[in-house]
């Protein structure tokens, strides 16, 4: 008993290691690609491919956490979370190219509109609960995608129609460095936004909430107001990514505002890492789109799938990431993370138990 | 008022394709507890079978409808028996999660096989329609409407006539009464996912001759069904059948609004979702247990 404490307790501190390494030498790295590190040769340890790759970790990171409090604290499982994303990146993308507003004017509407949406939608869907409220949310996702495409206003269409909405480049030396680091930072702010939350009284009300809805209204848990403010607490963070991500990007349109992959991808991560905990959605992030990413052959390293052709390769991606969800859904139910935080070890005993658990 | 009838007319023939989408779903949805976000994909693989049949034997696709059933029926009873019964007590998310992995494995293994280019079934009476005054209605569409009743009617049937069909009832009223007199839960679970995906592939053979197909065209198909069948009422085929085609005509009456256009199916899908849950949540036929 007390040789299996110590051996989690250092298979912890290995685990906290490592991560805080990574997580170091990602932030620092991309510094070497400032003038001044160049001109002192110091070695490039960044370059664009990094930058593109880097900054799409971080905003998963900020979608899988911002997930987590409404799906792994509160227990709703939202599926149409990237409604907000959209919505955040709609919102800045029309106030920079149609009102013409500098970008970090803009910025501040994103999660703003998106939290103010989320709580006008909330209010009849969080009084639904299980699949009803799933498929509710996850026909928020795809509506709200369909209107800002279609609506039109005089014949124009009011939001870039299916061509799309352009925005002018945002100004700045070293863009790639910027926007990586507003992505951090947003990734902080959820981060320190969910600690927060699994501190605070109104962190304990959503835990009630999950554990037993009508336990947590009899203790007097004001349920409504509680849920619709995760939700749009969630909305916001993940309205924030989209904002950032519109300017970003340059160009945005109902393809990459509001895939809808991104809804399931952001739980995965959260499931991944482990719901309901501060990091564990993060963790769950950089797994995922390092593999997702890996498997589309965009990361420098890449290895040959045999029998596949180049252009069939995102395709095969695509199954493999299909059944891999499959997989975790199936042996892993309580999250990676849960080997490596020393909770329980990976082991087939461990796998047949959760396999027994759910089974029929 | 002939084109009130006109639009009566074709919205039920529209809610014909939704009743063969939604009696598979509800199915599995009432008797498993599982919203199965690979029933779309389920469809088009259904969809993929008839048009592979119509264009290298050339037989009449109304002909393959049969062939698309059992194939399925085959397809779900092994996905079920192999991959959704080791999770079928596991929280709802997870089997939201699974089935949206199956989804994406088949509607990626679609795209591998048939491509991404636009199929469709065109038999040579496609063109043709039956002239009643001013109204026309095409063949096509009226016979998919029949074999969508057919099919709902041949589903009640197994379900209230066969020893099977009321094994499945008494599990979905108490999966541990039925357990204990004896029914074998693992079997009984894949026959009834089995006999939902036999329901979509049947449905996927009506789309096929009604629109064109690719991988993916089968996504809108999954929301539309969940909202079918909360407008007629979890539970019973004919509660369904009502949905669809109530759907059918909520569908066509939207779209007929002049400045609205079939752009926004799925935004009327929702909305018309949300305000039955809020207003009516046991559907228009349903009971509330």
């Amino acid at each position: 008993m007390i040789a299996q404490g110590l051996r989690d307790r250092r298979w912890r501190r290995i685990f906290l290691i490592v991560g805080v390494v990574v997580a170091a030498y990602a932030l620092l790295a991309p510094l070497t690609s400032l003038d001044f590190a160049q001109s002192a040769n110091v070695p490039l340890l960044a370059d664009r491919l990094w930058f593109r790759l880097a900054t799409y970790i971080a905003m998963f990171i900020v979608m899988a956490t911002a997930w987590n409090i409404i799906g792994g604290i509160t227990g709703y499982a939202a599926f149409g979370n990237v409604a907000f994303f959209g919505i955040g990146a709609y919102t800045t993308g029309m106030l920079i190219a149609k009102a013409k507003w500098p970008f970090l004017a803009a910025l501040p509407f994103a999660p703003v509109v998106s939290a103010l949406f989320a709580a006008l939608v909330g209010l009849p869907l969080l009084r639904l609960r299980g699949h009803y409220f799933a498929v509710a949310s996850l026909g928020v996702g795809v509506a709200v995608g369909e209107l800002v495409q279609n609506i039109d206003y005089g014949g124009q269409p009011l939001f870039g129609g299916a061509s799309g909405l352009f925005l002018p480049i945002f100004s700045i030396d070293n863009r790639g460095l910027f926007f990586f680091y507003l992505m951090v930072a947003a990734a902080a702010v959820a981060i320190f936004a969910t600690r927060w939350v699994l501190r605070s009284r109104f962190g304990y009300g959503l835990i009630a909430i999950r554990e037993n809805e009508e336990a947590a209204a009899v203790i007097g848990v004001n349920t409504t107001s509680y849920k619709v403010a995760a939700f749009a607490l969630a909305a916001a963070l993940t309205g924030l990514a989209g904002g950032i991500f519109s300017q970003w990007n340059v160009f945005i349109n109902q393809d990459n505002a509001f895939p809808i992959e991104y809804n399931v991808q952001m739980i995965l991560m959260a499931l991944l890492g482990g719901t309901g905990t501060v990091f564990g959605p993060a963790a769950g992030a950089v797994l995922l789109q390092l593999l997702i990413q890996f498997l589309g052959g965009s990361l420098p390293i890449s290895v040959d799938i045999p029998f596949v052709s180049t252009a069939a390769r995102p395709i095969v991606a695509q199954v493999i990431l299909g059944l891999l969800l499959v997989a975790v859904v199936i042996f892993v139910p309580r999250g990676v993370i849960d080997f490596f935080g020393g909770r329980s070890r990976l082991s087939l005993s461990y796998l047949r138990r959760s396999l027994r658990e759910t089974s029929l | 008022m002939a084109d009130f009838v006109q639009l009566v007319i074709l919205g039920l023939l529209a809610g014909g394709v939704y009743v063969a989408v939604g009696v598979g779903f509800g199915l599995v949805w009432g008797v498993l507890n599982i919203v199965n976000l690979a029933h779309g994909a389920l469809v088009i693989v259904g969809g993929y079978i008839t048009w592979q049949l119509f264009t290298s034997l050339h037989l009449d696709p109304f002909l393959t409808l049969p062939v698309d059933a059992v194939a399925l029926f085959v397809l779900g009873y092994v996905l079920q028996r192999g991959v959704i019964n080791r999770i079928i007590r596991a929280p709802l998310l997870f089997t939201f999660l699974l089935t949206f992995g199956l989804n994406l494995v088949i509607v990626n293994v679609l795209l591998l096989v048939f491509g991404s280019d636009f199929r469709s079934v065109t038999p040579s009476y496609s063109g043709q329609g039956l002239e009643l005054g001013s109204v026309v209605i095409p063949y096509v569409r009226l016979m998919s409407l029949f074999a969508a009743i057919l099919l709902a009617a041949a589903l009640a049937l197994v379900l209230n006539r066969t020893r099977i069909g009321l094994a499945i009832g008494a599990i979905a009223s108490d999966r541990d009464a039925a357990q204990l007199v004896g029914i074998d839960l693992r079997h009984a679970y894949a026959v009834t996912f089995g006999l939902g995906a036999a329901c979509a592939g049947v449905a996927g053979g009506l789309i096929a001759m009604i629109q064109a197909i690719t991988p993916s065209a089968g996504e809108p198909y999954t929301l539309q069904a969940f909202v079918v069948v909360i407008l007629g009422g979890l539970g019973r085929v004919s509660a369904t059948v009502v949905g669809g085609l109530a759907f059918g005509l909520v569908e066509v009456f939207a779209q007929s609004i002049p400045g609205s256009g079939s752009v926004f199916a799925n935004a009327i899908a929702f909305g018309l979702m949300v305000l039955v849950l809020v207003t009516r949540p046991q559907g228009l036929m349903g009971r509330l247990h």
